[in-house]
C-alpha cells in the first residue's frame, strides 16, 4: 500500500523547505552566531543527508517507471553526497573546501534528473510547468554554491544559495495538480492528474 | 527547536513516488494468478484516464499466439476479450497512452490451472546474458568488499592500536563496496526488467517495472537497496564520528542483506529447495563474502598502509579464514548434493561443468590459502622486510583467486540446476522448453 504521488512531492518539499530556512538564517546572522550552538551547524547538512537516505525507499518501492527510478536515485545519491560532504566539512573531517564543489554538482545532477524524466512540453500542464521550472532553476542557480567555494564568506550568495532551496520546496509544494493550494487550474490543461 | 526538528523528520519517514504518468493499479487476472478457468476478459487498472493503442492487450500462450480480443477504454479501465484457453502458461503484454503522452508498457504473468511462472520467464524473454553475469558479479564484489572491510575492523583488528589513515581507508572501502552493491542492483534490476519487457530502450524508460518488483529478484533488490544505503550511511556516520561502534550494525546489516543474492537466485525457488537450502546459501555467500573480501582488503589496504600490524593481523585472520572455510566448504558440499540429483551431471550438465570450474577455483585459493596457514604464518616471526613484502603480493594474488571465484559464483546464481527425477512436477514452460521458474 503506497501513498499518492504528490504525497512524497510535499514531505520532501517540507525537508527542504527547513534545510533553506536553516541556510537563510545562517546567512542572515553568519556563522559565528548560527554556529554558537554546536549542534546548529551539524542541522542542515545532517537533513539534506537524511533526506538522501530516504530518497532510496521511494527510489526501490516506486518502479512504476524506469526513469523515475533512476531520477529518485541519482537525487538520492547526490544529496547523500553533498550533505554527508557538507557534514565532513562542518566537523572537520574533511579539510579542502573544494568538497564543496559536491553542491553545485548535485544542483546540475538533480535539475537535469527533473529536466530529463519531464519530458512534455513547458505548457502541457501545471506539473510539466513546475518540472521545468525546476529543473532549470537547479541547473542555472548551481552558480551560488559554486561561487561560494571560493566566497564562502559572501552573505549575499549564502542568502541567494538559502532562497534558491526555498524557492524549490514552494515549487514541489505546488507542482500537483490535486494539490490543496493552486488546484488544477483549467481544464483547457487536459483532466488533473499527479 | 529540537521538538519542530522531531515532528518534521517523523514527517519525512512516510515517502511516496512522484509520478506525471500513469500508473497501473491492479490487473484482471492479478500478476502471477493461477486462475481455474478462462478469465473472460483482461482488465487493467489505472489511477488515471489512458489512450489505447492498437493491440493494447496481448495474451500470449508458450509460443506466442495471441488470444486477446479487440481492446477498448472504459473509463480508467482498458479491456480485452480473452478466447477460450488451454492449460498451461500465459504472459499478458500491454501499452497505453498516459494523460501526458507517453507510452507506458508491462507485461506480467498467470496461469491457467498450473502456477503461473516469473515475469522475467515471461514469453519473449531470453534469460540472463553475459553482461547480466558482470553486473551480478559486481554486486557480489561490491558485497564482499562492503563485509570484508568491515569484518578486517571489527574481527581482525578488534582491540588493535588502528592508525587513523587505516581506519579512513576502510571506511572508504566499505563505503565504496556499498556504493558498487547499490548501483549494480540497479543495473541487475534494470536488465532483468528489460528482458522481461522487450521494449527498445526509449519505451523501456516508461515500461511499468512492478510485476519484475514482486518477483524474488524484485525483493531482494528493494531489500537489499534499502539495507546498503543504510549500510552507507552506518559506515559514513562512523568515519565522520570516529564511532567503531556505528561499523557493528553495519557489519550486521549488511551480512543480512547478503542474502539477498540467495533469496534472488534458483536456489530458492527450484524443486528440493527449502529453508535449509536458503539458510545454507546464506551462510555460503555471506562466509565466502567475508573471506574474500577481508583477504583482499587485508592484502590492498593493511600490508602496505599499516606495515606495524602485519604480523598480528595475518595471524588473526588466518583462524578467521579457517572458521569460514570450513563454512563455506561444508554449506557449498551440502547444496552441491541438493541440487545435482546424480555424480555425472557435474560433467553432462552446463550447471555442473560451471560448478566445476568454480571447484577448482576454490582449490586453487585453499591451497594458497594453505600454504600461507601453514608455511608462511610459522616463519612470520623471522621474517624480513623483502620477504613481507612477498608475502604481500602472495595476499593480493590469493585475493584476485577469490575475485575470480566471485565471477563463476555470479554465473552458477543465474543457471538453471538440473531437474530433479520428481513424481508431481509443477513446472510450466514458457521460454524455449526451459522449466519455468515457479512460485511469487
Amino acid at each position: 500500500m503506497l501513498p499518492h504521488a504528490e504525497m512524497v512531492h510535499w514531505a520532501f518539499a517540507a525537508g527542504i523547505l527547513l534545510v533553506g530556512l536553516c541556510l537563510l538564517c545562517e546567512a542572515v546572522v553568519g556563522e559565528e552566531v548560527w554556529h554558537m550552538r554546536p549542534w546548529r551547524k551539524y542541522l542542515w547538512p545532517g537533513l539534506a543527508f537524511g533526506l538522501g537516505v530516504l530518497l532510496w525507499p521511494v527510489m526501490a518501492f516506486f518502479t512504476n517507471s524506469s526513469i523515475h527510478m533512476y531520477a529518485h536515485g541519482s537525487w538520492a545519491e547526490v544529496l547523500m553526497l553533498a550533505g554527508g560532504a557538507e557534514l565532513g566539512l562542518v566537523h572537520g573531517r574533511l579539510r579542502s573546501p573544494l568538497w564543496r564543489l559536491t553542491w553545485p554538482l548535485a544542483f546540475v545532477v538533480t535539475g537535469t534528473a527533473f529536466i530529463v524524466h519531464e519530458q512534455n512540453p513547458w505548457f502541457f500542464a501545471r506539473s510539466a510547468f513546475l518540472h521545468h521550472l525546476l529543473g532549470w532553476t537547479f541547473v542555472v542557480a548551481a552558480i551560488f554554491p559554486l561561487l561560494l567555494v571560493w566566497r564562502p564568506r559572501s552573505a549575499v550568495l549564502q542568502a541567494c544559495f538559502a532562497l534558491t532551496i526555498v524557492t524549490v520546496s514552494v515549487m514541489l509544494f505546488s507542482d500537483r495538480d490535486v494539490a490543496p493550494i493552486f488546484g488544477h487550474l483549467s481544464p483547457l490543461a487536459g483532466a488533473p492528474h499527479r | 527547536m529540537r521538538r519542530l526538528l522531531a515532528i518534521a523528520l517523523v514527517a519525512l519517514a512516510f515517502p511516496a513516488a512522484a509520478s506525471a504518468h500513469a500508473t497501473l493499479e491492479s490487473t484482471t487476472p492479478h500478476f502471477g494468478r493461477e486462475v481455474q478457468k478462462t478469465p473472460g476478459q483482461i482488465r487493467l487498472h489505472f489511477d488515471q484516464q489512458v489512450k489505447i493503442l492498437p493491440g493494447a492487450i496481448k495474451v500470449l500462450n508458450g509460443v506466442g499466439h495471441n488470444f486477446a480480443g479487440a481492446s477498448q477504454a472504459e473509463g480508467t479501465d482498458v479491456v480485452a476479450s480473452v478466447r477460450p484457453l488451454k492449460l498451461g502458461a500465459y504472459t499478458v503484454r500491454w501499452q497505453a497512452i498516459s494523460a501526458d503522452s507517453h507510452v507506458v508498457s508491462g507485461v506480467w504473468t498467470f496461469g491457467v490451472r498450473v502456477p503461473a511462472p516469473s515475469v522475467n520467464d515471461a514469453y519473449g524473454a531470453g534469460g540472463p546474458t553475459h553482461t547480466e553475469h558482470l553486473v551480478r558479479w559486481l554486486w557480489f564484489l561490491g558485497i564482499a568488499l562492503t563485509i570484508g572491510a568491515l569484518g578486517l575492523r571489527l574481527i581482525v583488528l578488534r582491540g588493535l592500536e588502528v592508525p587513523r589513515e587505516l581506519d579512513r581507508k576502510i571506511a572508504v572501502a566499505a563505503g565504496l563496496g556499498a556504493v558498487i552493491a547499490l548501483q549494480s542492483g540497479i543495473a541487475a534490476f534494470s536488465l532483468r526488467a528489460e528482458d522481461a519487457l522487450q521494449l527498445p530502450f526509449g519505451k523501456f524508460l516508461y515500461g511499468d517495472l512492478s510485476p519484475m518488483a514482486a518477483t524474488r529478484f524484485g525483493t531482494a533488490f528493494v531489500t537489499m537497496t534499502l539495507g546498503f544505503a543504510l549500510v552507507l550511511a552506518l559506515v559514513y556516520l562512523a568515519w565522520l564520528l570516529d564511532r567503531v561502534t556505528l561499523l557493528v550494525p553495519a557489519f550486521a546489516l549488511s551480512l543480512l542483506f547478503a542474502g539477498g543474492l540467495s533469496v534472488s537466485g534458483h536456489d530458492a525457488v527450484d524443486p528440493g529447495s527449502s529453508w535449509k537450502t536458503e539458510l545454507a546459501d546464506w551462510v555460503h555467500i555471506s562466509a565466502a563474502s567475508l573471506w574474500i573480501g577481508a583477504l583482499a582488503t587485508m592484502a590492498g589496504l593493511l600490508w602496505f598502509g599499516a606495515p606495524q600490524l602485519r604480523r598480528e593481523a595475518f595471524q588473526r585472520f588466518s583462524r578467521m579464514a579457517t572458521v569460514l572455510i570450513v563454512l563455506v566448504l561444508s554449506a557449498g558440499i551440502y547444496l552441491s548434493i541438493v541440487r545435482l540429483p546424480h555424480l555425472h551431471d557435474l560433467w553432462t550438465q552446463g550447471y555442473g561443468q560451471v560448478l566445476l570450474v568454480k571447484i577448482g577455483l576454490v582449490c586453487v585459493a585453499l591451497a594458497w590459502g594453505a600454504f600461507h596457514h601453514f608455511v608462511v604464518l610459522p616463519a612470520l616471526d623471522r621474517a624480513d622486510t623483502g620477504f613481507l613484502t612477498r608475502i604481500g603480493r602472495s595476499l593480493i594474488g590469493e585475493s584476485l583467486v577469490g575475485i575470480a571465484v566471485l565471477l563463476v559464483a555470479a554465473i552458477l546464481v543465474d543457471s538453471r540446476p538440473p531437474a530433479k527425477p520428481i513424481g508431481n512436477s509443477n513446472t510450466s514452460t514458457l521460454t524455449g522448453g526451459s522449466a519455468a521458474t515457479l512460485g511469487p
